[in-house]
């Protein structure tokens, strides 16, 4: 973004690599949380899940979402929306989350 | 269900503010009964009547294990319910009026000891204190548990806990009301036989009961395995709860009527309780088989060491009932399951419980705003936590063996390793709520906290 390039969805997705499940202790994009984003104009809306329902994290996690795609340049509104269905599984992280946890396919 | 977040940041609201203060209570009741243990006030082959043993096992289930229990209760079933708490004040006020009637019971042990029957009076008005204190907890953890019909496989095991947790103190209040209300003890005192069943109803029905259900969501959860546990899990709850109380309200029940079914009925819970446990450490190993995270962190390498001391102490409790010598296995038994198993499980998962609180209450309103936010990882050392663990499961067996053998002086030298480690664990979960390791090392004390860069390994 600091090219003065439009905004677009790897801007937004490379910024949330910033922001982690603090529990798992990696970022939410490569975990698999991150169900669907899209970019419409300044609008970013964002449908993502939780490792699990109820987490304690749960709001925090939102909220850094929000905030860290809200401060890009160009962003005008977001909209975070959690969803549990279809739940969340190991299976969604990248080769890299797997590799990390030592996650067995 | 779909939730969506726009406009204004939000604050959590799911950090329950009387989960720290229980823990902390909690740690300092148990630090107290290790000292008089150490102090040589009473060991575990010391009379249960003895008013320093009475002291020291009350410290130990009310003011160590419940208050632990009932802090991470009211952290914990708003995560499985997704419900808040009906109140966070009374929360914290169960925290308070249980060390209250805690105290109260103390003095009236001292009194009973003494003979100050002034100062006796003081455990049935503990007592009654104590059971306000756990009504309130109950009711507060119970009602999201009641509104979240049907509940999954933690709650229905936590929901039977408290059951067995109102009558563990129902039972211990109308003990002391038969030591200390001289009008009440010809209709109570013949309960006095009974204490085995209390212990029964509060180390099993509650503690272990509450415990095996908030593991089948906290390990699948931390170690990535699947949280579905069918009909094993179906059988652990069933078998466990109809075996405590079968096994309960026989016994009680055999006080005043001598029915062989009484007998058969008793025997037939001790055996599905042993069923029960014998499936749950099945079911744990399967946990630990199929989870798809292959490395897993230090509390939950050191756990296997609790889940072994309840696998000793069940088959310890099945080789004494067998052989017709409950009596000289209890004190070993209880041992096992107090310092063994619950403390084991307790002080292992204080090690992730507490840095997590702190991530929650310090870091979690930081995260996405720019600044550097570290993972619940980086607030311990593992290392240390772990040489900590090996020490005290180290002690446990070797008092263990001590109690065995009848060896008090040996009991004690090798208690100093539970209480060393005791308080090593407590220093660490002290460093962990200080932030004294979210930080580079060397780093100068007003250095920002250390984030490992998310994307790569740390």
């Amino acid at each position: 973004m600091g090219d003065g390039s439009a905004l677009n969805r790897e801007h937004v997705l490379n910024a949330l690599h910033e922001v982690i499940d603090p529990e798992l202790g990696y970022n939410i994009v490569d975990l698999g949380l991150l169900y669907e984003l899209e970019v419409e104009g300044g609008l970013v809306k964002i449908t993502m899940t939780m490792t699990t329902p109820g987490c304690p994290a749960q709001d925090y996690i939102l909220s850094g979402v929000h905030e860290r795609s809200k401060s890009l340049p160009g962003v005008t509104d977001v909209e975070v929306n959690l969803v549990w269905l279809p739940a969340w599984s190991p299976r969604l992280m990248t080769p890299a989350a797997k590799a990390h946890f030592g996650v067995r396919d | 269900m779909t939730r969506t977040l726009g406009g204004a940041a939000m604050i959590s609201k799911r950090l329950s503010r009387s989960t720290l203060p229980a823990f902390a209570c909690a740690l300092v009741n148990f630090v107290a009964a290790q000292g008089l243990i150490l102090a040589g006030v009473t060991w575990p082959a010391r009379a249960i009547s003895a008013p320093g043993t009475l002291i020291v096992v009350h410290l130990l289930v009310i003011g160590w294990l419940s208050l632990l229990m009932l802090g991470a209760l009211f952290q914990f079933v708003p995560v499985i319910t997704c419900r808040p708490l009906p109140s966070q004040p009374l929360a914290l006020a169960t925290v308070a009026i249980l060390e209250a009637g805690l105290a109260g019971m103390v003095c009236g042990f001292i009194g009973f000891g003494g003979g100050s029957r002034e100062l006796a009076i003081a455990l049935p008005s503990g007592g009654a204190v104590v059971i306000v204190g756990v009504l309130l907890g109950c009711w507060n953890i119970g009602v999201p548990l009641f509104r979240s019909r049907p509940l999954p496989l933690p709650g229905r095991m936590i929901l039977s806990g408290l059951i067995f947790l109102i009558l563990t103190v129902t039972l211990g209040l109308s003990f002391a009301l038969a030591l200390t209300v001289a009008p009440l003890t010809p209709n109570l005192a013949p309960l006095m036989s009974s204490v085995g069943d209390h212990a029964i109803a509060g180390l099993g029905g509650w503690f272990t009961l509450t415990a095996m259900g908030v593991g089948y969501k906290l390990f699948p959860m931390f170690m990535l395995a699947p949280e579905e546990r069918g009909i094993t899990g179906e059988c652990v709850h069933v078998l466990g709860a109809a075996g405590f109380a079968l096994a309960i309200g026989a016994g009680v029940a055999r006080i005043w009527l001598t029915a062989e079914p009484l007998r058969i009925a008793q025997w037939t819970g001790y055996v599905a309780i042993g069923l029960a446990v014998t499936l749950y450490l099945w079911d744990i190993v399967r946990i630990y088989r199929t989870r798809r995270r292959a490395l897993i962190e230090a509390h939950n390498r050191a756990v296997s060491g609790a889940f072994g001391f309840l696998g000793i102490a069940t088959m310890l409790a099945a080789v004494f009932l067998a052989t017709g010598h409950p009596d000289v296995g209890s004190p070993l038994v209880v041992f096992l399951l107090i310092f063994g198993w619950l403390t084991g499980l307790a002080l292992t998962q204080l090690y992730k419980i507490v840095p997590f609180l702190t991530w929650l209450s310090r870091y979690g309103s930081h995260l996405g705003r720019g600044g550097v936010v570290p993972r619940v990882q980086d607030l311990v050392r593992e290392r240390r936590g772990r040489r900590w663990f090996a020490l005290y499961f180290l002690g446990v067996l070797l008092g263990a063996v001590s109690v065995l053998l009848r060896s008090g002086l040996a009991f004690r030298f090798d208690f100093a390793l539970v209480t060393i480690s005791t308080l090593g664990l407590i220093t660490e979960y002290w460093r962990a709520w200080r932030g004294h390791y979210a930080r580079p090392p060397n780093s100068r004390p007003d250095a920002p906290p250390f984030l490992p860069d998310p994307r790569g390994s740390p």
